[in-house]
């Protein structure tokens, strides 16, 4: 398995991509978890997701 | 009448209105961006995996009987198309374990529907996942009932 980008990730339906962006900057914006627990969150969901960025 | 999955996030979020607005708008354009009746299956398809019953319950009713009746044996039923068996493939792969979905499921869907055909896929899949395991959880969270 190929662990290198296979596609050009940027590349797809700009509302959509612009919409996926709006979501997120919503949801980590939100603060009823506090930073740390949010952060050691993040960390392991881009783990699980195998996510570089 | 039962109420909506939207009319239930509506209902959790409360007054946290702009994450409710960009949680239904990225849901919305996952339907748009890509083939409905594929997404449709795949949608059932986590429901099944994740064992959310009123999904399983709604899609059901909503996509062609033989392919739902087939679904858990979708690799070697005579309903599903290449495309749609190729993507049946990587949904599973997707859910169960996705950081380590070989390249041939990936390659197969891209080939078929172009690099950005597949990352519309793919970034649909995500949103159907989440707003399904949300859904699941909160259900499980704020109703106590069985989801």
């Amino acid at each position: 398995m190929s662990r290198s980008q296979r596609v050009d990730s940027t590349g797809f339906n700009s509302l959509f991509r612009e919409a996926l962006s709006r979501w997120q900057e919503e949801v980590v914006q939100l603060d009823l978890v506090d930073p740390v627990t949010t952060e050691m969150v993040r960390l392991r969901c881009a783990e699980h997701h195998d996510c570089h960025t | 009448m039962r109420e909506s999955t939207s009319e239930f996030f509506e209902r959790v979020l409360g007054g946290r209105t702009r994450v409710v607005k960009e949680l239904g708008n990225i849901h919305d354009l996952a339907w748009e961006v890509t083939d409905k009746e594929i997404l449709g299956l795949c949608k059932l398809r986590i429901a099944m995996i994740l064992g959310c019953e009123s999904e399983v319950k709604s899609m059901g009713k909503q996509l062609n009987s033989l392919k739902v009746s087939d679904l858990s044996q979708w690799p070697t039923s005579n309903h599903f198309s290449d495309l749609e068996k190729s993507c049946l493939r990587f949904t599973e792969e997707f859910i169960i374990d996705v950081a380590s979905i070989p390249d041939d499921s990936a390659f197969a869907i891209r080939d078929d529907l172009g690099d950005e055909g597949f990352v519309n896929f793919v970034n649909a899949l995500l949103v159907i996942e989440q707003r399904m395991r949300l859904l699941i959880v909160w259900q499980k969270m704020f109703e106590g009932v069985k989801v």
